[in-house]
């Protein structure tokens, strides 16, 4: 196969599969996104595998849109015999918590899934395992989810560390602090660079501050 | 006659130290260099150990996450006294960088009492080496007793275990019984936490051999 | 008690029984688990146990902004840290749309060879010692540390060089740099015979691992195993060369591969690869003094940086396989969100639960190092 026959396959499949928009395909770049509605995926997927040798699942990502009350599920695929890589980008109901696993046709979903339902919360049907991995031993809500502030936990939680202790006071007192200044340090011999400027006149800069 | 007797064990303890071979974080990746020929810290005698048992240093190399803390505490109750304990790498000392992080401990020394931190991320294999010494020589003044607040404060340690592992949190060792046996029974050995753990402590059973 | 007399005994049944491998053991990599049950010998079943070295890193990059994330990247893979930073930048590059000076990205071609050569030779030694051969394990660690070296005068570390910055890497090269990097890679590959003679084609270290933990080609396809497993699984694929990326393009190497896709296999494999490294470095070293330019492309004020809505999905191969990053702008100062695959997420967890089931117990360990597992990888 080469990668001429890529396109047509994608068009054509538009016309088989409702409501599937190539979002942007940029072959020389390697990268293409398609958009799908959720209950089409597993139509698309046996698709890309059988007909395009999209046989390997490099990931699952989960986006979490919490003012749309969406997951975003994405399924990067990638074909060894188009070296295409193929983003399907599908969204989820974030109330309903549950959707389709996609173990039967890849199986490195296993894992995806399995760290998606402990960091998310949602749950993967026909999944051979969805016991936890990583946070068996973690009582809170899924971690990942934005509505769960890690730093109201850790505040909650933990105590801290007294920074300036009255060892150190004294001694900044007594005009000490840093050992070697940086004029001596080993590697301080440097030559000078074209540095960016930092100043802000950059395009993105002014793009930053509107 | 004794005190000719404790300098000498103290002069024999701090040189030949074993360190437990557990790499808790990301500051393990300095060891090997440390243990091997280029820093090699065997010509200190020191080097590593197995199992917890035969251990006198634990090391805690960096930020120790909730689940990994529950297997030191587990460990540092296994080894034998004297037992001394290192904290590497920031995050022992304060949360270092993963200080908004859900998912670690931040201060080790609230959990187990610490002899010496050695600072950095990571500390270089010169700073473990350093560090060691400093140990060795803490030892040889009989100043490295951090393990003995462990009994005379195990109240306060296991208040702030159950506090992080909850409530039924317990260990197959009997660090109260193990301070009379010492003599080391403090002010702090027993209080509200130790009681709650006996509450909740159900007794250890054999295990159950099948052959 | 002869051994014919011994058959004759009859044994009662024996019983399954668990044990755990890890966390504290000295044949598993890092720190991680596996709780095995064992029948005599032979592992019948097995499951692997993460998340002791989990620190949440997708979550506290959200929380951070663009720049400060930098910082926290290479943590995620201690041995082989500096993908992971190029890999980052990659993909807000990607988003920004910001272009890379060329000498940059030579740069970072090097130092992304230098950590696969670092990396390698960490795993060659971890993988002696759990044969019981520790001369490797000592010479491979030393001879690492002379690579540490080179990181530690041109980015300023030892193992976390947070060396790149979205827009290029950060400063210029120390004088005579070049030179002691074709030094040390002189001498690296001048110590390649000692190590065919004490570790390559030493006949404990061929009987050890040869038929130990076989992944097939269609089984590696199938549980997506990448980088040097799947080579040695004799499908050439490599990231660098099937989706370059920075100027992979315009150098000359190949991509080693093996057959048989066991242990021995895997370990051939990844020494071809530390010699295409060093032809790799070799090449950029001679290209460097030639090309000029500036190191970076500005990037406005980082404290209060916004890159733009999008999002990138940016790949390296790392020394364990395809490393990825999904970054997910909505226009603000902080990643909306930052997924993380880790090349050992797969190989780590549902194949290596499969290779060890069947085999005996002192080659889990031997499974686990050929496999070149990196535990925080998995855990993030």
């Amino acid at each position: 196969m080469n990668m001429d026959a890529f396109t047509p396959w994608l068009d054509a499949l538009c016309g088989r599969i409702d409501g599937m928009v190539v979002a942007c395909s940029d072959l020389a770049q390697r990268r293409s996104r398609i958009d799908l509605p959720s209950e089409e995926l597993t139509t698309l997927l046996e698709a890309a595998k059988g007909e395009m040798g999209f046989v390997h699942l490099s990931a699952i990502s989960c986006v979490d849109w919490i003012e749309e009350g969406e997951f975003e599920l994405v399924y990067h695929l990638w074909s060894y015999e188009q070296n295409q890589l193929l983003s399907i980008h599908i969204r989820v109901a974030r109330d309903l918590g549950r959707f389709q696993s996609v173990y039967d046709l890849y199986r490195p979903a296993g894992f995806f899934e399995r760290d998606i339902h402990e960091m998310y919360g949602l749950y993967f049907e026909g999944a051979p395992d969805m016991e936890k991995f990583i946070l068996t031993e973690w009582n809170g809500p899924p971690p990942m989810r934005k509505d769960f502030d890690s730093e109201a936990f850790v505040g909650e939680t933990f105590d801290w560390q007294q920074y300036n202790p009255e060892w150190l006071q004294e001694i900044v007192a007594a005009g000490g602090g840093v050992v070697v200044p940086p004029t001596e340090q080993r590697f301080s011999q440097r030559k000078k660079v074209d540095g960016p400027d930092w100043s802000g006149d950059h395009p993105q800069a002014k793009r930053g501050q509107e | 006659m004794s005190r000719v007797f404790d300098e000498l064990t103290n002069f024999a303890r701090a040189r030949s130290l074993f360190i437990l071979h557990y790499c808790t974080g990301c500051g393990a990746i300095e060891l090997p260099p440390v243990m091997t020929s280029r820093f090699d810290m065997e010509r200190l005698g020191v080097s590593p150990m197995v199992t917890p048992r035969q251990a006198d240093i634990l090391l805690v190399t960096g930020y120790v996450s909730i689940k990994t803390l529950k297997r030191v505490m587990l460990t540092y109750e296994q080894m034998g006294s004297p037992k001394y304990v290192i904290g590497i790498c920031s995050c022992t000392v304060n949360g270092g960088m993963y200080w908004q992080s859900y998912a670690t401990a931040k201060r080790l020394d609230e959990y187990m009492p610490v002899d010496l931190y050695i600072a950095g991320c990571m500390p270089r294999p010169e700073a473990v080496i350093s560090g060691l010494r400093e140990l060795m020589k803490k030892i040889e003044q009989g100043e490295a007793n951090s393990w003995k607040e462990y009994y005379r404060n195990y109240d306060y340690y296991l208040g702030n275990q159950q506090h992080l592992f909850g409530d039924q949190w317990q260990t197959p060792v009997d660090v109260i019984g193990e301070a009379e046996h010492y003599g080391l029974v403090g002010d702090g050995t027993r209080g509200e936490h130790t009681a709650l753990l006996e509450q909740v402590q159900h007794p250890l059973k054999p295990l159950e051999m099948r052959l | 008690m002869r051994a014919e007399n011994y058959q004759q005994i009859n044994h009662p049944p024996s019983h399954a029984f668990e044990l755990n491998f890890g966390p504290n053991h000295p044949g598993i990599e890092g720190n991680y688990a596996l709780q095995v049950q064992v029948e005599g010998d032979t592992v019948v079943q097995a499951r692997a146990d993460g998340g002791y070295l989990h620190r949440g890193f997708e979550k506290l990059m959200e929380q951070r902004l663009w720049i400060q994330n930098i910082a926290l990247v290479p943590r995620i893979c201690v041995p082989d840290p500096s993908p992971m930073e190029v890999c980052y930048s990659m993909a807000v590059e990607q988003i920004a749309g910001i272009e890379v000076p060329e000498r940059a990205q030579w740069i970072r071609v090097m130092q992304l060879e230098l950590s696969r050569i670092a990396a390698h030779l960490f795993t060659f030694g971890g993988h002696a010692a759990t044969t019981g051969m520790y001369s490797p394990m000592f010479w491979g660690v030393a001879d690492r540390d002379l690579i540490l070296d080179l990181f530690e005068e041109f980015t300023g570390g030892r193992i976390y060089s947070i060396y790149n910055l979205p827009g290029g890497v950060r400063r210029e090269l120390p004088e005579g740099f070049l030179q002691r990097v074709t030094d040390t890679l002189d001498y690296i590959e001048s110590r390649l015979p000692d190590y065919d003679d004490l570790f390559f084609k030493n006949r404990v270290f061929i009987k050890r691992a040869k038929g130990v933990g076989v992944t097939e080609q269609a089984m590696a396809l199938e549980y997506g195993v990448t980088g040097p497993n799947l080579r040695a699984a004799g499908l050439p694929f490599d990231v660098r060369r099937d989706d370059p990326y920075l100027v992979y393009e315009q150098l000359e190497f190949e991509v080693p591969t093996e057959e048989a896709g066991d242990a021995w296999a895997r370990t051939l494999v990844r020494r071809s690869e530390l010699i295409e490294s060093i032809r790799i470095v070799r090449q950029v070293v001679a290209a460097l003094p030639d090309i000029g330019g500036p190191l970076r492309t500005p990037i406005p004020n980082p404290l209060a940086w916004r890159v733009p809505a999008g999002e990138s999905y940016a790949r390296v191969e790392s020394s364990k396989g395809e490393l990825a990053y999904y970054v997910v702008s909505d226009g603000s100062e902080k990643p909306w969100r930052v997924h993380v695959r880790g090349p050992s997420s797969m190989h780590a967890v549902q194949v290596l639960e499969e290779l060890v089931k069947g085999g005996r117990i002192e080659d889990v360990a031997q499974t686990m190092f050929s496999l070149d597992a990196c535990p925080p990888e998995v855990d993030r």
